[in-house]
């Protein structure tokens, strides 16, 4: 993959980043812009920004420089040191993209103190602190959340309260079987390979097996996750993704 | 009289890798002389101490590690007891084979930005008579002292700052140094070139890529033959009776998008015929015409000598990165026989002349076309086997499918030019892969020994009717070469990206392989 490109025009541009305004930013250059984020973007950031393999892009929260010419040299030359490649296009399509981008958080404003301090009580008296970890406090059985507000957007979060299964990530999918013994295997999957699977089950226990003893070996893309739908007001639904949103890396950007 | 005689002993005792020992390298199993093992690309050990029924005892017989953090993709060889191998990105280490301990180690000091598409990798050196020759990531061919790892002389074969790089094993042939060229994701002009091994002069070049007036340039719109591509990274086989060189050509570029290069873009993804002497194609078979997949034609040719529908016919068999495995006259380059040997949804099949029959919406799009097979293809560089005892065409082979996005690239030197950022492994489809032996006269399988991930390492069989591969996962395996039930397996701790090879020290069979960032000797236990 490429790492990165340098464009002498983005240079020229960073000389005078203060300055610079994306000029193309009507309706017509964001619909151009998602079309060209979803074919190049979305593999990492998520089909609308909402992050994944890469960070959410959908808050207005950019950890490499939030200036519209910050947003054009790394989207033309890509980050160096991260996973971030150069996208191959005109500047002109290049700010197409950032007026997508701009786009997402459009009329959004920041959640207030109360509400995530709210959210912060919703996570331990609902149960998610049982299985999920913040800043070392927690469950394992399901993914740390520590910094799940950089790469998550809120409608992501929404989504994942209210409908686990749909989007499952390998390495929390489902494994099941018999042991030769008799004895019931199941947790979540960390690795496999052709002749054996490694595990961790819901009390924290980390096994390694072998697939060849194994009977009615299953993985299965599912969550353990209970949906919230109904078991939490719109109103907690909204403190608990404030609280979730507001949880980033500390100590600079990562 | 009798100091000519010492002279002459003395002489012969100091070994030297001739070409007529090159020419026959079946007539002493207990070395490997080149990347292939053999000129016909066979990668077929003769060697037969270990068999089917006691490779259960593989040992490690001692390690060798890198200090590196690049991929090792090399192929060692081994010459008189003594085995070179390459170390990423282009360093050459001479070790002793019975203990692995090193004798020398030629550093190159290579500059801070090279520009290589996948790795700064290397696939191995070279041998002819008491020389060792390496190509370097950026793009120089060196000769170094066999016995020492002096430099004797070393040049440019093109300008890395534009792209080019050598991270292909070279071949000997008579007195040359064949070597290719990478770069296909930089709008490089490929070419194959042949360079004296005494003094490194050129002695021919050919361009993959024809210029104006040349056969095949018509098959380029505009100026686009200028950044074609054509690279030519992996090592070809040698046909000594026809004097003929064959080998791979890699993708045209951008890769994922051929609207500015419309035509057959002749000759990337091709396998070629060359005159030793003259360097002059002989004759070109092109698999995958306007590609816009990345699908290079850069695997091992095997050519065989062998009864083709009644007749004695000289064969080139060749499971290729596009899902179809060809059967190819090694006299004309004539098509004989295409069929998938895994799952492909590009093409409904070849027509007579081997050109395939596209299938509609196949083509990268904005918004992401899916196909099978995958970027990497179905197969790719790692070397197949064929053994003559079987007569089993052996491989690693892949199944999945990629998102295929097209974009936009003006072409700046240096620089990618791609055209496109594809997805190529999908997160929740991470496909899988198998060990397969093919029947080579029809392409049908044999048998299939399946892998749970997508192997990068090449087989080698041997006369102990047993197939070496390895894993992704670490694992180096042996197999049974008439059934692929699973003989034996060892977790080598290390991606293996690299190729087997056999060999005999102190009169006992050894079976070697780069995995991780070491090299791994095996030999029986007691």
């Amino acid at each position: 993959m490429p790492r990165h490109i340098i464009f002498l025009w983005a240079a020229a541009l960073c000389a005078q980043d203060t300055e610079v305004r994306n000029p193309h930013t009507t309706a017509a250059d964001v619909a151009q812009g998602a079309k060209t984020f979803r074919s190049h973007c979305s593999p990492c950031h998520g089909l609308n920004g909402e992050g994944g393999r890469g960070p959410n892009l959908s808050n207005g929260v950019f950890y490499h420089g939030s200036t519209d010419a910050d947003l054009l040299r790394n989207i033309s030359d890509g980050i160096a040191g991260s996973e971030m490649p150069g996208l191959f296009y005109s500047p002109d399509r290049v700010w197409q993209v950032v007026a997508y981008l701009r786009s997402l958080n459009a009329g959004s404003k920041p959640a207030s103190k109360e509400s995530i301090d709210a959210g912060a009580r919703l996570f331990q008296s609902k149960g998610c602190a049982g299985c999920h970890r913040v800043n070392g406090e927690g469950g394992r059985s399901g993914p740390d959340l520590s910094e799940i507000g950089k790469t998550r957007s809120n409608e992501h979060l929404r989504q994942a309260m209210l409908e686990p299964d749909l989007d499952v990530r390998q390495r929390y999918w489902l494994v099941s079987a018999t042991d030769a013994a008799g004895g019931s295997i199941i947790g979540h999957l960390m690795n496999e390979d052709t002749w054996s699977v490694q595990y961790i089950d819901s009390k924290g226990g980390l096994h390694s097996v072998s697939k060849a003893g194994l009977r009615g070996y299953k993985v299965e893309k599912r969550s353990t996750m209970p949906s919230y739908r109904g078991r939490v007001s719109d109103a907690e639904l909204g403190q608990l993704i404030a609280y979730l949103s507001s949880l980033r890396p500390t100590g600079g950007s990562r | 009289m009798k100091t000519l005689t010492l002279l002459l002993l003395a002489a012969s005792l100091d070994a030297q890798v001739t070409y007529n020992r090159l020419l026959n390298t079946a007539r002493e199993p207990q070395n490997w002389l080149m990347y292939s093992g053999r000129y016909s690309g066979w990668r077929h050990s003769d060697l037969n101490q270990i068999t089917r029924e006691n490779a259960g005892k593989l040992k490690v017989k001692w390690v060798y590690q890198m200090p590196t953090t690049h991929l090792v993709e090399t192929t060692p060889l081994v010459a008189d007891g003594v085995m070179y191998f390459t170390e990423p990105p282009s360093n050459v280490v001479a070790v002793d084979v019975e203990t692995g301990k090193q004798y020398w180690r030629y550093r190159r000091a290579t500059p801070q930005k090279v520009n290589v598409c996948c790795g700064q990798v290397n696939r191995g050196v070279a041998l002819l008579d008491d020389r060792v020759f390496v190509g370097t990531v950026d793009a120089h061919i060196v000769s170094l002292d066999a016995k020492t790892g002096a430099v004797l002389w070393d040049v440019e074969v093109a300008d890395y700052t534009k792209g080019y790089s050598v991270t292909v094993a070279p071949l000997i042939v008579k007195d040359m140094v064949i070597v290719g060229i990478a770069g296909g994701e930089y709008g490089i002009r490929g070419f194959l070139d042949a360079y004296d091994a005494k003094t490194g002069k050129r002695r021919w070049r050919l361009w993959t890529i024809p210029g104006p007036g040349e056969k095949g340039n018509e098959t380029w719109s505009g100026d686009s033959w200028k950044t074609g591509g054509g690279s030519t990274w992996v090592t070809g086989s040698f046909d000594p009776d026809q004097n003929l060189i064959i080998w791979g050509v890699g993708n045209p570029s951008p890769d994922w998008n051929g609207d500015k290069r419309l035509g057959d873009n002749l000759f990337s993804d091709s396998a070629i015929g060359v005159d030793a002497d003259t360097g002059k194609m002989k004759w070109y078979f092109q698999h995958v015409p306007h590609d816009v997949h990345d699908w290079d034609s850069v695997q091992v040719p095997v050519l065989v000598d062998d009864e083709w529908q009644g007749q004695r016919r000289k064969l080139v068999y060749w499971a290729h990165r596009n899902s179809f495995y060809y059967v190819l006259d090694r006299e004309s380059g004539k098509f004989l026989l295409g069929k998938p040997f895994a799952k492909q949804t590009w093409a409904s099949g070849l027509d007579e002349n081997g050109r395939p029959i596209r299938l509609p919406n196949i083509d990268p799009s904005p918004e992401g076309t899916y196909v099978w097979p995958g970027v990497q293809g179905s197969t790719n560089w790692y070397s197949p086997s064929y053994s003559p005892r079987t007569r089993y065409f052996y491989l690693s082979a892949w199944e999945n499918r990629s998102v295929y996005r097209k974009g936009e690239q003006e072409y700046t030197p240096g620089n990618r030019f791609i055209g496109s950022v594809p997805m190529i492994d999908l997160p929740d489809e991470p496909g899988h892969g198998a060990i397969r032996a093919l029947n080579p006269k029809t392409g049908e399988r044999v048998w299939e020994y399946r892998l749970h991930t997508k192997p990068w390492a090449g087989v080698l069989s041997t006369a102990g009717d047993v197939v070496f591969g390895g894993s992704d996962e670490g694992y180096f395996f042996a197999l049974d070469a008439h059934t692929g039930k699973e003989l034996w397996r060892q977790n080598t701790g290390g991606m293996i990206r690299a190729n087997p090879i056999s060999f005999e020290s102190k009169g006992k069979q050894v079976v070697a392989i780069a995995a991780g960032s070491s090299i791994f000797t095996y030999e029986l236990g007691q």
